[in-house]
């Protein structure tokens, strides 16, 4: 064995030429991969983020029926135990805040058109530690004093045409299901690129709704945000842990993470990731290409030599070990420089980032956020991707490695 | 009984439509210990007859018996065994490994065998390298040899395994007359101290003046067969 790597290793190392455009063509696949792969997880990743930040947060208490009738947002089913609830939350670990919402549905009207909309009910307090509005909130948000402020989606607020400072009339029905209407001083609009916000969304404070809805303090969601990890995967396992510890304290109750809030969503990343995939194959399909046309030409000048060992008694499946050793080697050393390609390349992506302004057209296709992309470290997919361009590599060389053990020994020999 | 008998052995080759007889009913017995060359003009059959007791080629009719086996009964992995535990090649080009020095071309045999361990093949190899003289190249690779040299390397692959047969096709094609007779002398060597049997094919009279028996290959035939009184006989 040592000595048939041996001399597949120096028959690679003989024709650098050859080996190494080989392997450049895995390298650029692998590379290529690598960065794709970044970036996507890194634009996945963003997209949770700011799912996460702006909307599901990264749990969601209700109670079992409110779940059930949840596209109605009912005013029917509060949390019994708010307070013990947000207790025992904040002494959890990783955990950043939790905040109460109130979900309405009600219209929007500016006298000329009417909107339907989703209200929420907020606790003005801490729902900023929960949601990250204020970052995205133009004008002011609700004042301690204040009565009757509302905050409304920026777009929604450009249909009805109107702006900070202006005064609007929001239509629901209370709690106890009677119509009621009144005047709202808009104090700020939230821009975000998530339509759902922007088009649909207007915020009110509990002390406003309390008397406009008889809400009385009603509270039908209690959201949980943990602290933000850099790794999506240790994220995923701290919102999955304090799920399960809340679902066993709490058993009467809905416990609800942003992997099933935002199911529908999270199912769309994966069908991207099998998009990548897919790319990725292509690329390693024309690098195996490259590898089955150097195998062969490696069989073909070396007819002679493989006769000559055939003549010396060693068998076919050696001779095929032989060759396949050699692809193994370019794709070894093709893997590495990808490796080495993607990896440096995906530094400058992860630290420096992409400016997004550059691509004109982003916003419309629903991607909820500005500034900067950055790449994202997968380990688990570059390893992959190192492994399976090895693979590739001798895979490739199957076919050509066969026909070399095939060859008849004296045409082998005569061979010139 | 002799180490390899040919009955009837004939030979066809296709080239397209047309039938090539290479071989056309040879008979030979090859004693051990022989020291054989087979001589003829180019395109008599000298190879194709070497390569069929080397069982790297089947004979379209008639049979060889090696130790009284009948060769064409053995399935492909029982040739390849026959070839590794048997017989050895020189080939008239040489044909080392590029990629191998002359010492690992020579171990290479035994390697392949997988009989040995490292010592033995270590002590092995220095020993057949010292017979014919290559220890200062050892470590060169093959285009580092003068043709001489790479034959003798060639020589030594052949013998380091300690084969029963040597099977030699015009060994000497591409060397001069000195080399050629210093070739000669290392096989002739080999035979008289432990009976390795050769059989070479040549058209070299130089080789013919040292072979012990001369057999005369004509249009696939044998058109002669004479053993020679001097030297080393059984
Ligand atoms: N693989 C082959 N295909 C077709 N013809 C062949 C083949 N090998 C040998 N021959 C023919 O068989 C005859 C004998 O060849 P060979 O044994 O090589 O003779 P020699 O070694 O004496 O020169 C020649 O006519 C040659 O052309
Ligand atoms: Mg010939």
């Amino acid at each position: 064995m040592g000595t048939l790597i041996k001399i597949a290793w120096r028959n690679v190392r003989r024709h650098k030429r050859r080996t190494f455009l080989s392997a450049l063509v895995i390298a650029v696949g692998l590379a290529m991969f690598i960065l794709m792969n970044s970036i996507m997880t890194g634009m996945d990743r963003a997209n949770i983020d700011n799912l996460v930040e702006l909307s599901t947060s990264s749990i969601r208490i209700s109670t079992k029926e409110y779940a059930e009738d949840i596209e109605s947002l009912p005013l029917k089913y509060g949390l019994q135990n708010v307070q013990e609830l947000t207790m025992f939350i904040q002494q959890q670990e990783y955990v950043a805040g939790a905040t109460p919402r109130t979900q309405f549905l009600g219209q929007l009207s500016n006298w000329e058109e009417t909107m339907p909309v989703i209200g929420q009910v907020v606790d003005a307090k801490t729902d900023v530690i929960v949601f990250a509005l204020m970052n995205y909130l133009e004008g002011n948000y609700f004042s301690d004093e204040g009565e009757n402020e509302i905050i409304l989606g920026k777009g929604l607020a450009e249909q009805m045409g109107v702006q900070t400072g202006d005064y609007i009339t929001l239509y629901a029905l209370t709690r106890y299901e009677s119509r009621n209407a009144d005047e709202f001083h808009i104090v700020g609009l939230l821009n975000t690129t998530d339509p759902n916000i922007n088009l649909n969304t207007i915020l009110i404070t509990y002390e406003t709704a309390d008397s406009f809805l008889d809400l009385e303090g009603l509270v039908t969601e209690l959201y949980v945000a943990m602290e933000r990890r850099v790794s999506y995967n240790l994220f995923v396992k701290d919102v999955q842990q304090l799920q399960t510890k809340l679902q066993s304290r709490f058993p009467e109750l809905q416990i609800d993470s942003f992997l099933k809030i935002a199911s529908g969503f999270l199912k769309l990343t994966e069908q991207k990731k099998a998009f990548g995939m897919i790319f990725m194959l292509i690329i390693l399909a024309i690098a195996a290409v490259g590898i089955f046309n150097s195998v062969l030409m490696s069989v073909y000048e070396r007819i002679r030599e493989i006769g000559v060992l055939r003549a010396q008694g060693m068998k076919r499946g050696e001779i095929i070990t032989l060759f396949l050793w050699e692809g193994g080697f370019i794709g070894i050393l093709g893997s590495i420089l990808g490796l080495i390609i993607g990896c440096g390349a995906n530094i400058y992506f992860v630290l420096v980032g992409i400016p997004l302004d550059k691509f004109s057209g982003l916003e419309t296709s629903g991607l909820p956020f500005l500034g900067r992309m950055y790449g994202e470290w997968n380990i688990g997919a570059i390893i992959f991707v190192f492994l399976f361009g090895i693979i590739v590599a001798v895979a490739a060389s199957y076919l050509p490695s066969r026909m070399a053990s095939k060859m008849e020994v004296t045409k082998a020999i005569r061979y010139v | 009984m002799p180490l390899l008998e040919l009955i009837n052995v004939k030979k066809d080759y296709m080239k397209g439509e047309t039938v090539i007889p290479a071989l056309r009913g040879v008979d030979l017995l090859i004693e051990k210990g022989d020291f054989l060359s087979i001589v003829g003009p180019s395109g008599s059959g000298k190879s194709t007859l070497l390569n069929i007791i080397g069982c790297i080629d089947t004979p379209t009719e008639g049979s060889v018996l090696y130790d009284g086996t009948d060769l064409s009964e053995l399935n492909d992995k029982e040739k390849t065994r026959y070839r590794k535990e048997n017989i050895s090649f020189i080939f008239q080009s040489f044909n080392l490994i590029p990629v191998l020095t002359a010492r690992e071309n020579v171990e290479l045999p035994l390697i392949i065998e997988k009989k040995f361990n490292k010592e033995e093949i270590h002590d092995k190899v220095s020993n057949i390298i010292e017979i014919v003289g290559l220890e200062d190249m050892a470590d060169r690779f093959p285009r580092e040899l003068s043709g001489g040299q790479e034959q003798r390397v060639a020589i030594a692959r052949a013998l380091v395994k300690n084969p029963l047969v040597v099977l030699a096709d015009e060994p000497t094609a591409n060397l001069d007359s000195e080399m050629s007779e210093d070739i000669i002398s290392v096989m002739q060597k080999m035979n008289e101290e432990i009976h390795t049997t050769f059989i070479f094919s040549t058209h070299d009279p130089l080789v013919q003046k040292h072979a012990e028996r001369v057999i005369i290959l004509r249009d696939g035939l044998i058109a002669s067969d004479e053993r020679k009184n001097h030297g080393h006989a059984d």
